[in-house]
């Protein structure tokens, strides 16, 4: 690829007032089409099987979504059985959400996640919580943004419930504990997000998320919930009329499977960045692998713009070791400009996120990107914005500072190189008002759900659905729980995926969920054996190749 | 630039790395199989607890594995333990904030107990003024107390490393809860709530 | 010739029935008290060359000639010195110096005066834990009978100055039987230990040099003044010099504290003096002195328990104290059991310590419990390689110690208690 190396570049940045824009020449929708990794040739298939047969769906996650399970009947055998009357499925802030407000409901909750309670994307996030709280703004205002953000594809009841739902659920929020910024007088400070019409986004200076993950957090273990911890989800269970009935569990520190029958399930378990789709980087999380989409889509669940991913334009491109971590947009509300390696402003940066991203792509495709090492990027030219607000970081993005100050970056001096990084799925399992899947007893709340965003999401539109839809999915999920108990509860659905795969002669030794990045190697650690198809597939293959040579 | 390899010692195993990776990247690189104690890789959800003794030195440290750098030398071992046993207390129960500092030593009667060792400041990987905090909130200062712990990643390392079982990061959250719930009232929040409970907005689609 | 030279070798001085008085300072003028202390102020400059020719070591467990630390605090200029006794005695496994100050508390206090003489020590300082009622009852009452007696004028004239006689308890905790952790919770502070240097000899308590004797220590020195330096080499073995009380417990037929010469074998203090094994059941393993050394196996049985030969061993003699344990004894239990001791025992300062013993614990009950894996004992071993040195005070050390060395001779057992992966059915 072309551009100008890192050290170079460097050396001809300089601080400067606000610069003019340089002219687009391309219109947004041929931007997009030109250089936004959705539509990248090649990168999206149609699905074979399943309740979306037929749909593009980007092709890593096709491949995960028709894999074959990990476990059969016998892997359940002399497991622990557990029951509950509410399975939460996820440990970030929509499981967390969901299972404080089924606990307050006085049913049984339990709640599983993959590792340790509150490790989510949610913890992550930096920017805020969107609510129309401002004299200058309304929930019209917020619902026609997020609708033109995500190109007018969004659920419109859905976004209705969203935008008119904002400043109640900050008020959930203060009265579990959570603190945001305000004024001398008392009143919330707002910061106006990509792509909106008005300040909207409420936050806690970089760290929103972390504010909110630790007060949920401790919620969680201040009510009645069980939570098992380190304990991924390989597949939900089914009862005999096709109901969600439960899951199994692999239980990580004990090396064994367990298995919870559930009256409702809620599926709260994220996003999709560590599958690295068009092998970008991710701000993402550790665990956020997708496997809630597989999960519930084996169970028959419809899911909706599989093809569409959100990839943020302000990801750390150097140094290399924190590639993909990202930037909050709260630095381009505060007004930071974006500048190609010959210091020339070529976005508007408070468009919308594909926009901002495929328009850095653009520059970097076309040579006029920072070389590094392991990739490419353009300025984010922070100095300058230190200069006009002196300050403004160690007030307001402390987190930003002590990470650059790890990567002996300092962002007050030194302009941070940024490439778009994978950030957000879009789409995910299709649901109604109260969080349901079509599969009954499935709901599904937070990334993991679809019909939203349409195929862009607008910043702090995340932090607002999850705590939104994960309260009114466990209202409604405690408030209808299925009388009649667990009859025949198996994992039967499988077979139908499996006959289906089988029959278009499609390879079935891809076994899925992923549970883990490759390269965490989960699947050839022996201190997970019996979780473990592929070294047990080994120890099998071995047993009968002895079999057959005496 | 160049790579520079170093070789350490992560979990007992040799590791051969670049020195531009932490500890987590440099474990994976040399093909070693590691999910617990991964997270966020961001240095926010504190999983990635880990020992840190570096090469010449008598010094074993407490840090985060995806915010070290991997050093000739060095060697780690992951501290991946369950969550320590709670302290249990519902904000809602609190009926009037005048109570608040007297049922804070029902609910951490062990804050008073605390004798000073600064261990909790040494080992706290984000370098918060722990002990301290943990003074403020026995005194009552629970907004000043919480204003320490802004960035603590609940990470247990100072509760697993408190000799009198003092649990010093849910002191800190439970000051920072309390003074969001009995202390913050937005008006521009209020009026908003208001506003939409005597149905003045509603959305046309 | 002393009289003594006939009879048996096991209690022949500080357990001996003419040291075994109690708290009764007229008994104890009237069979060997005294007449140390009359030597030492006769001539008070050549105690320390004496202390120095008898070879008399540290019986708290460090085995430091004691000499030595004497003649830095004599050496120090002339002001306020602070001799502390240390009796703060909490270790699992160590009984004697209770037995002492319980039984004999006048020798203990005469040889502190002999310390003070030697020294010019003017505040003296009995350290005892606050557990042990009996023995800090019997100090007190042992103390006002030395301040009431003729021979104490006779001390203070000497020294020069008033000889204060102080009885204290100490923190209770067992790191404030730590040299420096002592001086902070004498000074009135919680018992933390702090690095070396400064010494204690230079600066102790409140900065002034500070001598710091185990109660074992002090109780020889009457005697050792009493009857000499070559009687003194003659009572133990294989050119070791003076007796050791050891504290003997587990699974042996008679446990107690036996005063027998150093140098004396694990076979012969366990056979001879102890009985024999429990029900008897074979030898597994020996805890020493503290527990915080590494394990002795049938192996050692035939060490003398001296401080040189046991460190040949890779061990060391500690306290004395040796707990005993037979075939039949899961290994990862009791090692659990006293990393949980040293992890609740451990004072915070030093994060490693603190976390450290914490996270062996509790690795070691996981695998004790039967849900220990292969990665557990992993971490074991590393932890076991990177922690040492890594506190301020040795506590840390010796928690690795034990785990390292059972996991050295008992690995297969380690081995044997970790999760099996299930059996499957095809």
């Amino acid at each position: 690829m072309a551009g100008i190396p890192y050290t170079e570049a460097l050396s001809r940045y300089q601080i400067a007032a606000p610069r003019p824009l340089r002219d687009s020449s391309l219109a947004v929708a041929d931007l997009l089409e030109q250089f936004h990794p959705d539509y990248l040739k090649n990168s999206t298939v149609e699905l074979k099987v399943g309740a979306n047969k037929g749909d593009r769906c980007h092709r890593d996650l096709a491949r995960i979504l028709q894999s074959d399970s990990r476990i059969d009947d016998l892997a359940l055998a002399g497991v622990e059985v557990l029951e509950t009357d509410v399975l939460v499925i996820g440990g970030g802030g929509a499981g967390c959400t969901a299972a404080i407000t089924a606990a307050e409901q006085g049913v049984e909750v339990m709640l599983a996640t993959k590792l340790k309670l509150g490790d989510s994307n949610t913890v992550m996030a930096e920017g805020g919580i969107q609510a129309s709280i401002e004299p200058s703004d309304t929930p019209q205002m917020h619902y026609d943004d997020t609708l033109r953000a995500g190109h007018h594809l969004s659920d419109k009841a859905l976004v209705e419930l969203l935008a008119m739902s904002g400043p109640e659920v900050v008020r959930w929020l203060i009265q579990q504990g959570m603190q945001f910024e305000v004024n001398k007088y008392g009143d919330l400070l707002t910061r106006k997000p990509g792509g909106a019409s008005a300040p909207r986004v409420v936050y806690y200076r970089d760290y929103t998320g972390l504010e909110m993950m630790r007060v949920l957090r401790e919620s969680v273990r201040n009510c009645k919930v069980v939570v098992r911890e380190f304990s991924p989800v390989v597949d939900l269970l089914s009862d005999e009329s096709g109901h969600c009935a439960g899951a199994v569990l692999s239980n990580l520190s004990m090396d064994a499977y367990t298995v919870v029958r559930a009256r409702q399930v809620i599926l709260a378990s994220g996003g999709i960045g560590r599958l690295h789709l068009n092998q970008f980087p991710t701000s993402n999380h550790f665990g956020a692998t997708g496997d809630g989409l597989v999960l519930a889509y084996r169970l028959g669940a419809k899911l909706r713009d599989l093809d569409s991913f959100q990839y943020h334009p302000t990801g750390m491109a150097y140094p290399c070791h924190m590639m993909g971590s990202l930037i909050t947009e709260g630095v381009r509300s505060a007004g930071v400009q974006i500048l190609n390696a010959l210091g020339e402003r070529f976005v508007e940066e408070l468009n919308p996120r594909d926009h901002v991203a495929a328009a850095i792509i653009r520059e970097c495709a076309e040579g006029r990107g920072v070389l590094t090492e392991k990739g490419v990027g353009v300025w984010l030219d922070t100095p300058t914005l230190e200069r006009q607000q002196p300050g403004i970081f160690e007030r307001r993005f402390p987190k930003l500072v002590q990470r650059g100050k790890q990567g002996s970056v300092d962002p007050r001096q030194i302009p941070m190189l940024i490439y778009p990084t994978l950030h957000y799925q879009n789409g995910g399992v299709v649901i109604d008002v109260n969080g349901q899947s079509t599969v009954p007893g499935l709901y599904c709340v937070g990334e993991v759900s679809g019909g939203i965003h349409g195929r862009n999401r607008l910043m702090g539109n995340a932090l607002l659905e999850l705590v939104v839809f994960g309260r009114r999915a466990a209202l409604h999920a405690a408030a209808n729980l299925r009388r009649s108990g667990y009859h025949r509860v198996s994992l039967e659905h499988l077979s139908n995926m499996r006959r289906e795969l089988m029959r278009l002669g499609e390879d079935m030794t891809y076994k899925g969920p992923q549970l883990f990045p490759d390269y965490a190697n989960f699947d050839n650690d022996p201190d997970y054996r019996d979780l473990n198809y592929r070294i047990i597939l080994g120890e099998l293959g071995a047993r009968i190749r002895k079999l057959v040579s005496t | 630039m160049v790579k520079k390899m170093v070789s350490a010692k992560i979990n007992g195993h040799a590791v051969t790395a670049p020195d531009s990776m932490n500890i987590i990247q440099a474990y994976w690189h040399a093909g070693f199989p590691r999910i617990s104690g991964v997270g966020c890789l961001e240095g926010v959800c504190g999983s990635c607890r880990v020992m840190v003794r570096r090469v010449d030195s008598g010094k074993v440290t407490a840090e985060l594995a995806c915010q070290t750098m991997i050093e000739e030398g060095m060697q780690v071992q992951f501290l991946s333990f369950q969550t320590p046993k709670q302290h249990t207390y519902r904000l809602a129960d609190f009926k009037n904030s005048w109570d608040v500092q007297s049922q804070f030593f029902d609910i951490f009667p062990e804050v008073s107990h605390c004798r000073h060792c600064g261990g909790c400041d040494v080992v706290c990987p984000k370098d918060i003024d722990v002990e301290n905090g943990v003074g403020l909130a026995a005194m009552g200062r629970f907004r000043e107390a919480g204003e320490l712990f802004v960035e603590c990643v609940m990470c247990n390392l100072c509760k697993s490393g408190c000799p009198e079982q003092i649990a010093p990061n849910q002191v800190g959250l439970f000051a920072r809860r309390v003074t969001a719930y009995f202390h913050i009232r937005p008006s521009n929040l209020i009026n908003r709530l208001e506003a939409i409970r005597r149905g003045e907005f509603r959305i046309t689609r | 010739m002393p009289e003594y030279e006939n009879s048996s070798v096991l209690n022949q001085v500080l357990l001996h029935p003419n040291s075994v008085v109690g708290a009764d300072l007229t008994a104890w003028l009237a069979t060997w008290g005294g007449q140390g202390l009359r030597s030492a102020l006769a001539a008070p400059e050549s105690i320390i060359d004496r202390v120095r020719e008898a070879q008399l070591r540290g019986l708290g467990g460090s085995g430091f000639p004691t000499h030595i630390k004497w003649q830095a605090v004599a050496n120090e200029a002339e002001g306020d010195k602070y001799l502390i006794g240390n009796g703060n005695e909490d270790e699992p496994g160590t009984f004697k110096d209770r037995m002492l100050l319980e039984l004999s508390p006048h020798q203990v206090i005469e040889g502190a005066l002999i310390a003070a003489l030697a020294t010019g020590i003017n505040h003296v300082i009995f350290y005892i834990n606050p557990h042990l009622q009996r023995a800090m009852t019997a100090m007190q009452q042992a103390v006002a009978q030395w301040l009431e007696s003729s021979l104490y004028p006779e001390v203070c004239r000497v020294v020069g100055r008033t000889v204060e006689l102080q009885v204290m308890p100490s923190s209770g905790y067992y790191v404030g039987g730590e040299e420096t952790a002592a001086i902070a919770s004498v000074e009135g502070s919680f018992p933390f230990p702090r690095g070396k240097p400064p010494f204690p000899a230079q600066s102790g308590v409140h900065g002034k040099p500070t001598l710091i004797n185990n109660i074992e220590t002090l109780a020889n020195l009457s005697h050792l003044l009493r009857n000499g330096v070559a009687w003194f080499h003659s009572l133990g073995r294989g050119g070791n010099s003076g007796t050791k009380v050891y504290s003997l417990s587990g699974d042996v037929l008679n446990p107690g504290v036996y005063e027998l010469p150093m140098g004396i074998t694990l076979n012969e203090l366990i056979f001879s003096y102890g009985g024999g094994m429990l029900v008897g059941k074979k030898l597994k393993a020996v805890f020493t002195g503290g527990p915080s050394n590494t394990i002795l196996t049938k192996n050692d049985l035939d060490v003398s328990l001296d401080f040189d030969s046991v460190r040949q061993r890779h061990s060391s003699l500690g306290t004395g104290a040796m707990i005993v344990v037979s075939e039949g004894t899961g290994i990862v239990k009791r090692v659990a059991e006293y990393v949980r001791f040293f992890a609740d025992a451990s004072c915070g300062q030093c994060p490693p310590c603190k976390s450290g013993t914490y996270y062996l614990s509790m690795l070691l009950d996981k695998i004790d419990t039967g849900h220990g894996r292969r990665v557990d004992l992993d971490a074991i071993t590393n932890l076991c390689e990177m922690l040492p040195g890594s506190g301020r005070c040795h506590l840390i050390d010796g928690a690795v110690k034990v785990v390292d060395s059972s996991l050295y001779h008992f690995k297969s057992e380690y081995e044997q208690a970790l999760r099996q992966p299930r059996a499957r059915v095809v």
